[in-house]
């Protein structure tokens, strides 16, 4: 291209380019598809091939068996990592603009941190600490640096001073009443948790946003439908429809992330639509219409883009109710048993609160730091990625 | 002459940001005397609404800071406590603003509101201060006043709110009215009709008038005397013919040049406005001004020096021993004397 | 070149449909755009002026189909359409309005607009130049390199430089932005520009840059422009012919230099009067427009403007002074509409010493509609004084049916046809029907 001049506009030949039309994919589908194809085969391997108790990586090795979550789960992950994360490294300056902008608040930028290391925690901990096991023996041993009576404890892992069995770093959480290690358990848990932020929200995000764009957009009657249904969505109790499925099916952690995420976009929605509607009346979508431009390129390329802070915000901020939920359930003995949630911990631990506090307050603690983060961290970007507030302070 | 009505003296309004200070008035005066029309003429960014704003201190405080003299009458207002600030900006000096309809109450009837502007500022019974609302109603020319006073602020059209405000602005009988660009967001027809109500209501009531505005076709029919300012600062004032006829600035002559009637400027005034933050040494212009040289780029903002009676201008080259032939020969401007308009046709 | 016009306009309108109750029922119609019509040559500007809610911005929009125009044609010939003839059914094969979805898309490479808030034209999470880009991928240019180049070459061209490419709107002032919206539009190389009040929100040092700037690009590049603008004296700067709206007709159409130096319709002369003149020394031409516009719902019979017309026509037999004329007019559609109320007229008057007397209400009801005390015609003096006898006796509906018997202006009457002036100079006012009703042929062109 350096050696000729740059072509000018009025030479460009239309009738030769509007002839040649081929579909132009941005490298982030491409690397999208590149990456879910696999997936996608693995997965029908996994239903379609192997029978259900061979774990699916058995022929190459690690015995994980990957379950549906674990499949919806990685999926989110790509989702994530090419329409979120390779977009911030794409666009270095704006990034740059936000992170400033997000800097500027301090429990935002620590609870970032916190959930970074849930998130790393959650995601590559279970490669390294294998699950809690039951092991009675060594029940109720203390964290590190603490102690409990000996006569709690069958057999004491650590040193035994003063009748009192002393907390090794083997536990450095301590174990639950059935020798479960509870730092492990906090991991595992980890990944639960993030399997639970990342699964529901991505549910939630793609429902209501074509929800809440199809409603903006085809107005009339079938925006007046589609927002009654929202009306109801929003109004279901949705935790005596997960019950009642409870009882007839029984119900995993599966079962809870899809209840939850069906009843749960209805905010969404009805947001997505308001800020569509607005963005709609400004002059850059006139302009996008009169450009030529397909409705559904214009909303994919303009509307979302710029209602895109708003709706992560409210994303960011649904989390913790989720995670909550789960950990409720839990408590009540309601959740699913089988999986290592911090929720199934404290609910492990809560007979035993006199002598051993460890078992709740451990995954209680992290719990809660882990909700507060979120909270902090959706107030946060709500102020760094608002549109308005950059135009004013540009 | 006797005290002016208003004088303002090195009025300073400072906002702080984030990035750091912007200094929006940096240090201007001028004076408006009774029954004088004063416009205060700029682009946008200029600091023009800001300085008036600081006049009764309506500027916010925090972010802003407004240092200075202001003296309405021979009190100062910048030293004023609240409650004393109070009184003047109800009965003393009235605000217009650009959009009317932000400036009203949508709850209550237009009369009302008069009625009770009326009331917060005399003591008169409720019968007495309707048929005083429906008197201004009727003064600003509001069509069947008596009917139109119980009517809502959204069954008035944009030209008629804004005669609404005026009537809210008179019902203390100001002796300022301060009018930030009243009439930009109407539509010609109808800002023809609010000038020629100020005007009337001038005559009438003998008010000092403080116009803001950019657009010199007004100024033109509505100023006795202009303050032209740029970037904060003043480049030049005098009275309207003056300004007008002899533009002695280099940037007075530039944005005369930019009306079609009178320039033959058809390119704008090159460059931009120098950035708030950190504005240049020397005179503000210098940067776009072509007649710049390498005095007008160091030190302050040149001392202003009188070019003919009552005209003072900011610019170097009026300075005893130099000579400003050359800025006066490529002036642009209205002819002396005729009627028309110098027409800058093709 | 043929002198076909590039844009064509025949009996444009739209009419926003008004909705009420359950069933979603049409009760009426904002006439936004009630049957206009235009014709634009190549390289011509033509201007579009008038008070705001006049109709201007749905017709630009209507024609470039941001809008479905209600009924009409938009003919455009320009994308090398030219030279087409109407088909036998009366269609025309380049109407705007009755393209399909491939020829639509076409059409945009043909005609663009530029609007008038320079901030909020650009999406604000895109670079400027992707968003100039943008247009060029939407019709299908998928060399992402290629579109850069001839982005960059433009953004120089409309006065930036090439390295703003990669910049944010907020980056830019108001003028600047302006110049990248003029970017976007020309990208595509039309041949029509469709500029909605495109300086109406920048200073005036910057709208002369922007203006010089866009006669600068037509010339170069052969542009034909439709101009909307309420500012006369930006009409008067740019546009070859102006046409005037008032309520969603054109009353009038002409040369620009010849519309501004000899307006035949009073709507115009008004508007133009209003303007002010930069120069102290003169004064406001002084044509007050009372009131204000009708609303397009339900817009007034006749000539749409003779509400408000400084010059509405006395019916044969009538010879009072034309102010009164007015005054008595304005009383008579207020009484009908039932908008004047004696007693709170009464309510409203201070008298100093004793009652309010009827009288003291008959004064204020001329001052308050401009009539004089007394009117040179007795027979018209003594109808007026009639109905305003039977206002206070109370008896408004009596009243109403006395004045709108009595009262009439032919103007309200009949629709005026347009009258040809002079070549390309028209208007529609009854008082130059009659005046060629006299003098047959004066006018004939």
């Amino acid at each position: 291209m350096a050696t000729q001049k740059p072509e000018r506009f009025d030479q460009v030949d239309w009738t030769e380019i509007s002839r040649s039309r081929w579909f132009d994919l941005s490298i982030n589908s491409i690397g999208m598809l590149a990456a879910a194809l696999p997936l996608l085969i693995v997965a029908l391997y996994d239903w379609q091939v192997l029978d259900e108790r061979t774990p699916t990586l058995e022929p190459v090795g690690p015995a994980w068996d990957v379950g549906t979550v674990d499949y919806l789960f990685i999926f989110t992950l790509l989702l994530f990592a090419f329409y979120i994360v390779l977009p911030l490294f794409q666009n270095p300056r704006r990034t740059k603009y936000y992170w400033r902008e997000f800097k500027r608040n301090r429990p935002a930028v620590v609870s970032l941190g916190w959930l970074a290391v849930v998130f790393v925690g959650g995601i590559f901990g279970p490669f390294f600490i294998s699950a809690p096991e039951q092991s009675i023996l060594t029940g109720y041993q203390p964290p590190v640096f603490l102690s409990v009576e000996q006569s709690y404890v069958s057999t004491c892992v650590g040193e035994v001073v003063n009748n009192q069995c002393q907390g090794t770093w083997q536990h450095p959480l301590g174990t639950t009443a059935g020798g479960k290690d509870v730092f492990s358990g906090i991991v595992h848990g980890m990944t639960i948790s993030m399997q639970i932020g990342f699964i529901t929200t991505t549910i939630v995000a793609t429902i209501g946003i074509t929800f809440g764009t199809v409603s903006a957009y085809a107005g009339g009657w079938a925006d007046e439908l589609m927002m009654r249904f929202v009306d109801i969505v929003l109004s279901f109790p949705t935790l005596l429809m997960f019950l009642l499925i409870l009882y007839i099916y029984g119900a995993g952690l599966g079962m809870f992330i899809v209840v939850f995420a069906a009843f749960a976009w209805g905010g969404t929605a009805r947001y997505v639509r308001s800020k569509s509607l607005s963005i709609s009346e400004e002059e850059f979508i006139k302009a996008n219409r009169i450009s030529g431009a397909s409705t559904y390129r214009v909303v994919r390329r303009h509307v979302v883009p710029n209602a895109a802070s708003s709706i992560i915000t409210q994303l960011t901020l649904l989390i913790p109710g989720f995670l909550l939920a789960e950990a409720q359930l839990a408590f009540l003995g309601l959740g699913d048993s089988t999986i290592p949630s911090w929720g199934q911990l404290i609910s492990a631990g809560r007979s035993d609160l006199s002598f051993a506090p460890w078992i709740v307050l451990a995954p209680g603690i992290v719990l809660f730091l882990t909700i507060l983060a979120f909270n902090f961290l959706g107030d946060a970007l709500l102020d760094a990625l608002n549109p308005e507030a950059e135009a004013e302070n540009a | 002459m006797a005290t002016p009505l208003l004088e303002v003296e090195d009025l300073k309004t400072t906002f702080s940001t984030d990035n750091g200070d912007l200094t929006a008035v940096d240090g201007i005066d001028f004076a408006v005397d009774e029954g004088e029309t004063v416009c205060i003429v700029g682009e946008s960014g200029s600091g023009k609404t800001v300085a008036t704003e600081s006049i009764t201190r309506i500027v916010k405080e925090p972010p802003g800071r407004v240092e200075g003299t202001v003296r309405f009458k021979g009190r100062d207002l910048l030293s004023m406590s609240e409650e004393e600030l109070r009184q003047i900006r109800g009965n003393g000096i009235a605000h217009i603003f650009q959009n009317p309809q932000e400036a009203m109450n949508h709850c209550y009837t237009v009369g009302w509101q008069i009625a009770e502007a009326l009331q917060i500022h005399q003591d008169v019974p409720d019968k007495k201060a309707r048929a005083r609302a429906v008197d201004l109603l009727d003064r600003v020319g509001i069509a069947n006043a008596s009917t139109r006073f119980d009517d809502y602020p959204h069954e008035f059209s944009g030209g008629q709110k804004q005669r609404v405000m005026i009537a809210m602005a008179l019902v203390s009988d100001p002796d300022l009215l301060i009018a930030d660009e009243p009439t930009t967001a109407l539509d010609v027809t109808v800002q023809a009709q609010i000038l020629k109500l100020l005007d009337e209501l001038q005559d009438e009531f003998d008010m000092g008038i403080l116009f803001v505005t950019h657009d010199l076709g007004v100024v033109a029919q509505i100023a006795d005397r202009i303050v032209v300012m740029y970037a904060g600062k003043v480049m030049e004032r005098g009275g309207v013919l003056d300004i007008f006829e002899h533009p002695a600035h280099p940037y007075t002559q530039q944005l005369l040049n930019c009306v079609p009637e009178i320039g033959g400027n058809e390119g704008g005034i090159p460059g931009t406005l120098p950035n708030p933050h950190d504005p240049p040494d020397g005179c503000r212009f210098a940067p776009r001004c072509s007649y710049a040289e390498q005095t007008c780029r160091t030190g302050g903002q040149p001392e202003e020096l009188d070019v003919s009676p009552g005209q003072r201008v900011s610019c170097i080259h009026y300075r005893d021993g130099r000579d400003p032939s050359l800025l006066r020969e490529n002036a642009p401007g209205v002819e002396s004397g005729s009627n028309g308009v110098s027409s800058a046709d093709d | 070149m043929t002198d076909e016009p590039i844009l064509s306009v025949r009996d444009l309108k739209k009419h926003y449909p008004i909705r009420k109750g359950i069933f979603n029922r049409q009760v009426g119609a904002a006439k936004a755009v009630d049957g206009i019509g235009f014709d634009i040559a190549p390289g011509e500007t033509l201007g579009l002026v008038g008070e705001s809610g006049c109709g201007k911005s749905t017709a630009a929009s209507s024609v470039i189909r941001l809008e479905e125009p209600t009924a009409g044609e938009v003919v455009f010939n320009g994308n090398g359409r030219g030279g087409a003839s109407r088909d036998s059914d009366g269609t025309h094969p380049n109407d705007v309005t009755e393209f399909s979805d491939a020829e639509l898309k076409r059409f945009r490479r043909g005609a663009q607009m530029i609007f008038q808030d320079p901030a909020s034209s650009f999406d604000p999470r895109m670079t400027v130049g992707s968003a100039v880009a943008e247009m060029l991928e939407v019709h299908g240019m998928s060399d992402r390199h290629r579109r850069r180049a001839i982005v960059e070459d433009l953004l120089e061209r409309v006065g930036l430089s090439a390295e703003d490419y990669d910049r944010y709107p907020h980056e830019f002032s108001g003028g600047q932005k302006q110049r990248i919206a003029l970017a976007r539009a020309l990208v595509l190389n039309p041949d029509l520009i469709i500029a909605d009040e495109p300086v109406s929100a920048l200073d005036v040092s910057i709208q002369a840059e922007i203006l010089s700037l866009i006669d600068d690009l037509q010339t170069d590049f052969d542009l034909s422009l439709l101009f909307i603008s309420h500012d006369m004296s930006v009409i008067r700067r740019i546009c070859d012919r102006v046409a005037v709206m008032y309520l969603g007709e054109i009353v009038e159409v002409g040369p620009t230099d010849e519309v501004f130096a000899d307006p035949q319709h009073p709507y115009t002369e008004a508007l133009l009067s209003s303007i002010p003149t930069p120069n102290p020394r003169s004064t406001v031409g002084g044509i007050e427009l009372a009131g204000t516009v009708p609303s397009p719902t339900n817009p007034p019979s006749g000539c749409r403007f003779h509400t408000r017309c400084h010059r509405v026509i006395q019916p044969d037999g009538v010879d009072v002074d034309q102010s009164d004329w007015r005054g008595i007019l304005n009383f008579r559609d207020r009484v009908a509409a039932g908008q004047v109320d004696v007693e709170s007229i009464r309510e409203n008057i201070v008298v100093d010493d004793g009652p309010t007397s009827d009288d003291h209400v008959r004064a204020q009801l001329r001052t308050e509609f401009d009539i004089d005390e007394r009117i040179g015609d007795p027979e018209i003096e003594g109808t007026l004084q009639d109905a305003i006898d039977r206002l206070l006796a109370g008896d408004d509906e009596a009243a109403a049916e006395l004045l709108s018997d009595r009262f009439t202006t032919p103007c309200a009457e009949t629709v005026p046809e347009r009258t040809v002036h002079s070549p390309d100079h028209e208007s529609s006012c009854l008082r130059h029907e009659s005046e060629q009703a006299t003098a047959p042929g004066a006018a004939d062109d």
